[in-house]
């Protein structure tokens, strides 16, 4: 016989009422259970917060090095490739091109006012052009603002005052020129200048609110600061840039030094950037380089022919039979879309791809060959930094996890206690027919309610700190600051100085597949530690359990 | 209705073996209400683990002759885990010296407890309105009705027994098995908790009562005598 028309299948995954039940009254009448749950919820929301915060910082750091990069980039280092306006005009005819831009790419050596030389990369660009393709106007530090940053609550920042002077150096960041009063006929003149980052000139000291004095100090040998003259940089500082132009075969010619002025600075906010990168008005650099358009001369015969006017003394100019093309380095594309991933960009490289292998048939010859050309989209660029970063951010993740993994041996020692507690009850469940499968469900049913209470706080902790995380640092920061009045010893609770991190604010970016990701991950380790006492559950023996005193 | 023949059960104590049950035999008639009587260490509890499912026997050799608990024709002794758990769900309902109810739900939850180990979540809420009116009837009959959101805690030692009772009657057993059900209680209250019994059992239920009480005893139908882990003759 069987001994129920209507059985009970114990292995369904769909919990019994009395599983429900006595969780839903377990969790609710014991404090146990909470202290399980608070630190479910605790690893979660910390695991959360560092994820944000290293994501941020990533998303930051991915922005940043987009700032200049554009999306795609075709490049042919060092000599440069001709008919680049040619090129421009069929990228921008394609629909999904917004623009596209000329720039070189070289290396070269800066004088500096105090007489330091350094090694830094410089970009020959045409301002309006390239701002087109790069927020190249947005990263130009002297300008006019109206509100200080949140640090600021003195309202220090010079840029908050003298409205004209920001204006005037904004304007001639953006077209890289500086307007000067000739010597000569008092007439004001525009002269290519140069437009460095904030800290290639080494007179900017980042403030602990977040922006630049723009008083020059300079460094004494203690390493403190001390302020010298007034003096600014793109008010009256020149520099020097000294490059190495080759020919058209690759080999050096012979240095070429010039004096620019500097129109203003940029700041991207990446100090590898920021510290060893300088723009120049892309025709200056062109003249440099010797890569502007050039007549080209009759060399046949073995020499330049010179001949001389019958008539006169002098010679003759030699005879042009053709002109060389001004060359670049390097075009940069950017696409027509606002939301743009890593896909988007490799999609709009093999469209770059296909108009370049229509300008390189068109020009056959005389410009590198599609499959010689390097087009690389902003991901290609930045690739080491990204994966740096992401590697970082996979080994933080790790050694937090692994902390995380706390909870489970913290649910482990709460459930292991309440089995000990609830051991009669256990055998009065059995004694009513439920199963030992019944009875293990019920305890890993209670851990997974315990993982859902503990992760759903966790959330809402970490969104309540990734939201208001700099308000927090703020916070800390002062209380820092007391403690240290105090008790006469240096505290310092500013962790994320922008002096040394270069971003105002912490960064953050809650992503909710990683959020997601985190809380099952809460969910596992707290079913994970009950899994242990809900064994020892299952396995006990109805009659002991009853006996149990 | 239920035959059990040669139980044994030993015990470890340590290292030492301690032969609880040494070769019992008992027959149940359907509607019949019988009283195990015996002293303290008897086995008598032990008795009504092993009729109820609870425990299981001893495995005994080739030269003794093998124990069993034929209940309806099948051999509990012989049957899978899972069949004995739903043996214990439907076909027989357990009463307990300490009440055993589980102080964390109402009278009402406590008394529904079996019924929802006995049915799925669906099936418990598609049926859990006639199951909590079954409830409700039961407590009517056991004079609890006015307690049913009240937690152990707040009944007296009478009142809890008599919610365990109708927690066992709650999937309406073919057996109840009883152990020492007012060894806990005074005297008069034990006895309205026997007259409960007695109601039950003129009403048709079959149950087995252990109690060392032989005015208890005396209640019953028939009186088995465990002395030494075994049924005294007469």
């Amino acid at each position: 016989m069987n001994f129920g028309a209507k059985r009970a299948n114990p292995a369904t995954l769909i919990p019994h009422v009395y599983q429900l039940l006595l969780t839903k009254r377990y969790l609710t009448s014991k404090i146990m259970p909470l202290l399980a749950a608070l630190a479910v919820a605790l690893c979660t929301a910390m695991v959360i917060v560092v994820w944000s915060v290293m994501g941020g910082f990533l998303v930051m750091l991915i922005n940043s090095g987009r700032t200049l990069a554009g999306d795609v980039s075709i490049s042919w280092p060092i000599t440069g490739f001709a008919y680049y306006e040619d090129l421009i005009k069929r990228l921008e005819a394609d629909p999904e091109v917004a623009a596209a831009a000329p720039m070189i790419e070289t290396y070269g050596l800066i004088g500096l006012p105090d007489g330091r030389t350094e090694t830094v990369q410089i970009k020959g660009i045409d301002g309006p052009s390239f701002s087109k393709v790069t927020s190249y106007d947005e990263i130009l530090y002297w300008r006019p603002i109206d509100k200080p940053n949140e640090k600021d609550t003195t309202r220090q920042d010079l840029r908050l005052g003298k409205h004209d002077l920001w204006k005037q150096l904004f304007d001639g960041g953006k077209r890289l020129v500086r307007t000067e009063v000739s010597k000569v006929d008092g007439k004001a003149v525009e002269r290519p200048a140069v437009v460095p980052g904030i800290s290639v000139s080494g007179f900017n000291f980042r403030e602990p609110w977040g922006f630049y004095p723009g008083l020059p100090y300079i460094r004494t040998t203690e390493g403190d600061k001390k302020p010298v003259d007034m003096f600014m940089l793109p008010v009256d500082g020149t520099v020097t840039l000294n490059v190495l132009p080759m020919d058209s075969k690759g080999r050096a010619i012979e240095m070429v030094a010039r004096t620019f002025p500097v129109a203003n600075e940029f700041h991207s906010g990446l100090y590898e950037i920021d510290h060893k990168t300088v723009f120049v008005q892309l025709k200056a650099l062109q003249d440099m380089l010797k890569m502007n358009r050039a007549a080209k001369i009759d060399t046949s015969g073995g020499g330049v022919k010179l001949s001389k006017n019958p008539n006169e003394e002098a010679f003759l100019p030699p005879t042009i039979v053709s002109e060389d093309p001004a060359r670049v380095t390097n075009v940069l594309v950017r696409s027509k879309r606002d939301s743009f991933d890593m896909a988007d960009a490799e999609r709009l490289a093999e469209r770059v791809s296909k108009i370049y292998g229509e300008f390189a048939a068109a020009h056959a010859g005389k410009v590198p060959e599609s499959t010689s050309i390097r087009i690389l989209t902003w991901v290609d660029q930045n690739r080491t930094m990204i994966t740096a970063v992401k590697k970082e951010t996979a080994l933080v993740l790790f050694i937090f996890c692994f902390v995380s993994l706390t909870a489970v041996f913290l649910v482990l020692a709460i459930f292991w206690a309440m089995v000990s507690e609830k051991t009669r009850d256990i055998g009065v469940l059995r004694a009513v027919g439920a199963s030992r499968s019944g009875v293990a469900g019920l305890w890993l049913l209670y851990g997974l309610a315990i993982g859902i209470v503990g992760a759903a706080f966790g959330f809402a902790l970490a969104y309540v700190v990734v939201t208001n995380i700099n308000e927090i640092h703020e916070w800390m920061g002062r209380l820092g600051e007391r403690l240290s009045a105090l008790t006469g010893t240096q505290i310092n609770l500013f962790i994320w100085d922008p002096r040394v991190y270069y971003f105002t604010k912490i960064p953050s970016d809650l992503d909710p597949t990683h959020v997601i990701i985190v809380l099952c991950g809460g969910l596992l380790a707290s079913c994970l530690g009950a899994l242990w006492p809900a064994a020892r559950a299952a396995r006990m023996n109805p009659v002991q359990a009853l006996r149990f005193e | 209705m239920l035959q059990a023949t040669n139980l044994r059960k030993t015990y470890l104590l340590g290292r030492t073996k301690v032969p609880v049950l040494r070769g019992v035999d008992l027959s149940i008639q359907e509607g019949e209400s019988i009283a195990v009587l015996g002293a303290s260490g008897s086995g008598k509890s032990t008795l009504l683990h092993l009729l109820g499912g609870l425990d299981s026997v001893d495995k005994v050799g080739a030269d003794v002759a093998a124990p069993s608990i034929m209940f309806r024709g099948q051999d509990l002794t012989k049957i899978s885990t899972g069949k004995l758990d739903e043996y214990r769900r439907r076909r027989v309902g357990f009463v307990f010296q300490f009440y055993h109810l589980l102080p964390e739900l109402t009278v009402l939850q406590n008394v529904t407890l079996a019924a929802m180990t006995a049915l799925g979540a669906f099936e418990y809420f598609r049926t859990r309105s006639a199951v909590r009116a079954h409830a409700r009837e039961l407590l009517e009959r056991i004079g609890l009705s006015h307690r049913i959101t009240h937690r152990p805690a707040e009944l007296s030692g009478g009142e809890r027994q008599r919610v365990a009772i109708a927690r066992a009657l709650i999937n309406k057993p073919d057996l109840l098995l009883a152990d020492e059900p007012t060894g806990n209680l005074d005297r008069v209250t034990g006895a309205s908790i026997l007259d409960l019994f007695t109601s039950l059992h003129k009403a048709g239920q079959s149950m087995v009562i252990v109690t060392h009480d032989e005015t208890t005893a005396a209640r019953s139908d028939r009186i088995v005598h465990l002395v030494d882990g075994r049924v005294q003759a007469g």
